[in-house]
């Protein structure tokens, strides 16, 4: 098991990557993160996860959004567009390798609905999403709703400002800056119309979910930092195990039904 | 996959049984194929270490924009997650907090500082570090002799308490939300002020006496250090919130004459300088001070530090400070 860090080029920028590897995999992973700020602070535990998996024979593939952490690119000038053709082309390279295997695609709040509309499309033998909001701006909303209440503990009487008035100076045309990231007008715009496939909001609605299987988990308190929550620092070390094993069975299993359509498939 | 882009390189070093994986920002003028081609002899290079658990990439990505710009300036630049941390191999302790404070990550970050001299002929580093990361540099600068300078934003003093008690979190919560608790909050500050006058100048007991022994160290090497003080919570400049220790008084004095102490308070910047005024303030005043601390030869270097206006410009000194919005996501705000 070896992990390689890697750049894909895509129009201009560079997307930084990494693999897991793993000589026999019994299926294969593309992890799709959080959004912006919230990369940062699931970043242990992401990783963890990716590790986890690996050693249990699941080759699995992390990566920054385009504009975000160690991928290249001007974040202004991102689109959900140019972030959804990255999960299409690191699946694909992800499909494409040998020995074949079952790619299951799993994303973690925004990146679940990237992740999503990516399976709705046909990538992908398997779909786990962990908390999904309905609509990227949910996404973006929560994280926004995070920082200002982290802002707020700071801060008395007049100086405290609320979510909704941030909100309102985003839609009124200024750029937000949120932990660090500057939020132009049009993401947040856009991000109404970037939703979650309606047969995709629950397990039971996807129409081929016994060929293709969906599994959604939301998250707790307890899984801070991958869910609201915990402190920054210090709940992103503790022990994940609790939430990892029951979902590398699930993805195992979900690996293993694929095999199966695939050998019982008639030949032409 | 690529390992390398026009301005980026994937930097990997084997320390102490760890695998850590980082990312080199190459110099401007840096035309070779890798970072170990060892042409780099007549200048440091810049090394970036984590802020407690946070990637390398840092708050906003702050520290992949500082470290674009002093690649561009000519500096080799370095980020590197340290063991447990980001990418890197390993396994962090629970207790990140304490193991930083203990100087927990000095090994590995003078390892990484050594292979960086040794494989990459640099002439030393300079160390970069915020909050937590500020406190790793100076354990770690205090051992590594080929440490030419440090870059300290937001460094503290003391031993925090890393959760503090629900019902004084609750408190607090309370102080702020009500009409009452500003004036309340300042009663408390007072009271503590006077205890604090009451005690003279000796350090308060939960000063980090290892670390504050390795600062005496430092300043009597003359280590130049640039240090970036944000305005704390009911604060102003670099002074402390009323009733606390003014720790940065006290290392100012630790410096005296012989140290190469600078200290720019930024104005409107947050604890993490990663919000717009922050970055670029501190983009500024590094890359002057790096200009006129480890001058290029034969490299035009921006040797002006252009100071942005409430940005401290005068040596040792602050200016026309004012409270600005804190980063509460660092543990380490609202101490």
């Amino acid at each position: 098991m070896t992990e390689h860090a890697g750049y894909f080029e895509v129009p201009g920028a560079h997307l930084y990557a990494v693999l897991h590897e793993v000589e026999q995999p019994t299926a294969r992973v593309l992890l799709v993160g959080p959004f912006a700020s919230e990369r940062h602070n699931t970043y242990i535990p992401w990783v963890r996860w990716a590790r986890f998996l690996a050693e249990r024979n699941i080759e699995v593939l992390r990566y920054d959004y385009r504009g975000i952490g160690e991928s290249t690119g001007d974040l202004q000038e991102m689109t959900f567009e140019d972030w959804s053709q990255d999960v299409k082309l690191l699946s694909d390279w992800l499909a494409a390798r040998r020995p074949k295997a079952p790619l299951i695609l799993h994303g973690l709040a925004m990146g679940a609905v990237l992740a999503g509309r990516a399976f709705d499309e046909g990538i992908g033998d398997g779909l786990l999403m962990w908390s999904p909001p309905f609509s990227a701006n949910l996404a973006l909303r929560s994280t926004l709703m995070r920082w200002v209440g982290l802002e707020q503990i700071f801060k008395f009487g007049a100086d405290r400002r609320s979510t909704s008035d941030y909100i309102c100076a985003l839609e009124q045309g200024s750029t937000l800056e949120v932990d660090g990231y500057q939020w132009p007008t049009k993401l947040w715009q856009e991000s109404f119309g970037f939703a979650l496939p309606e047969s995709l909001l629950t397990e039971q609605s996807t129409p081929d979910a016994g060929e293709r299987p969906v599994k959604i988990t939301r998250l707790g308190k307890e899984a801070a930092p991958l869910a609201k929550g915990g402190s920054v620092g210090y709940d992103d070390l503790k022990d994940f195990t609790w939430l990892f094993k029951p979902h590398f069975e699930w993805i195992a299993e979900a690996a293993m039904k694929s095999n199966q359509r695939e050998q019982n498939a008639p030949e032409y | 996959m690529l390992q390398n882009t026009d301005t980026r390189e994937l930097a990997i070093l084997d320390i102490f049984g760890h695998r850590l994986r980082g990312t080199y920002h190459r110099s401007s003028d840096d035309r070779s194929g890798s970072w170990m081609s060892g042409t780099g002899a007549d200048r440091p290079a810049v090394l970036f270490l984590n802020s407690l658990a946070l990637p390398r990439a840092a708050t906003g990505d702050s520290a992949v924009y500082w470290a674009d710009s002093f690649a561009r300036l000519g500096y080799p630049t370095f980020r590197f997650d340290l063991p447990g941390l980001g990418d890197s191999d390993g396994q962090t302790s629970t207790d990140v907090l304490d193991f930083i404070n203990r100087g927990g990550f000095a090994p590995a970050a003078v390892g990484i500082s050594r292979e960086l001299v040794e494989r990459g002929g640099y002439s030393g580093v300079v160390l970069v570090g915020h909050c937590a990361g500020a406190v790793t540099a100076s354990y770690a600068a205090a051992a590594f002799k080929k440490c030419k300078g440090m870059i300290l934003l937001d460094p503290y003093f003391h031993l925090p308490v890393a959760k503090r008690p629900e019902s004084r979190e609750k408190l607090s919560g309370w102080a702020r939300r009500s009409a009452l608790g500003r004036p309340l909050s300042n009663l408390v500050d007072r009271v503590k002020h006077l205890k604090l006058f009451l005690r003279g100048s000796a350090l308060p007991g939960n000063a980090n006496t290892r670390l504050l022994s390795k600062w005496n160290d430092l300043s009597n090497a003359g280590l130049p250090t640039l240090l970036f003080k944000a305005p704390g919570i009911k604060a102003t400049g670099s002074k402390p919130r009323v009733g606390e220790f003014d720790y940065l008084e006290y290392v100012r004095k630790l410096a005296g004459r012989k140290g190469d102490l600078v200290m720019k308070s930024i104005e409107g910047s947050d604890h993490s300088f990663a919000n717009r005024i922050g970055r670029e303030a501190v983009r500024q005043e590094a890359e002057g001070w790096l200009a006129s601390h480890f001058p290029l030869t034969g490299h035009e270097a921006h040797t002006k530090a252009i100071s942005l206006p409430g940005a401290g410009s005068k040596r040792n000194g602050a200016s026309r400070p004012r409270v600005a919005p804190p980063n509460p996501d660092c543990a380490l705000e609202g101490r």
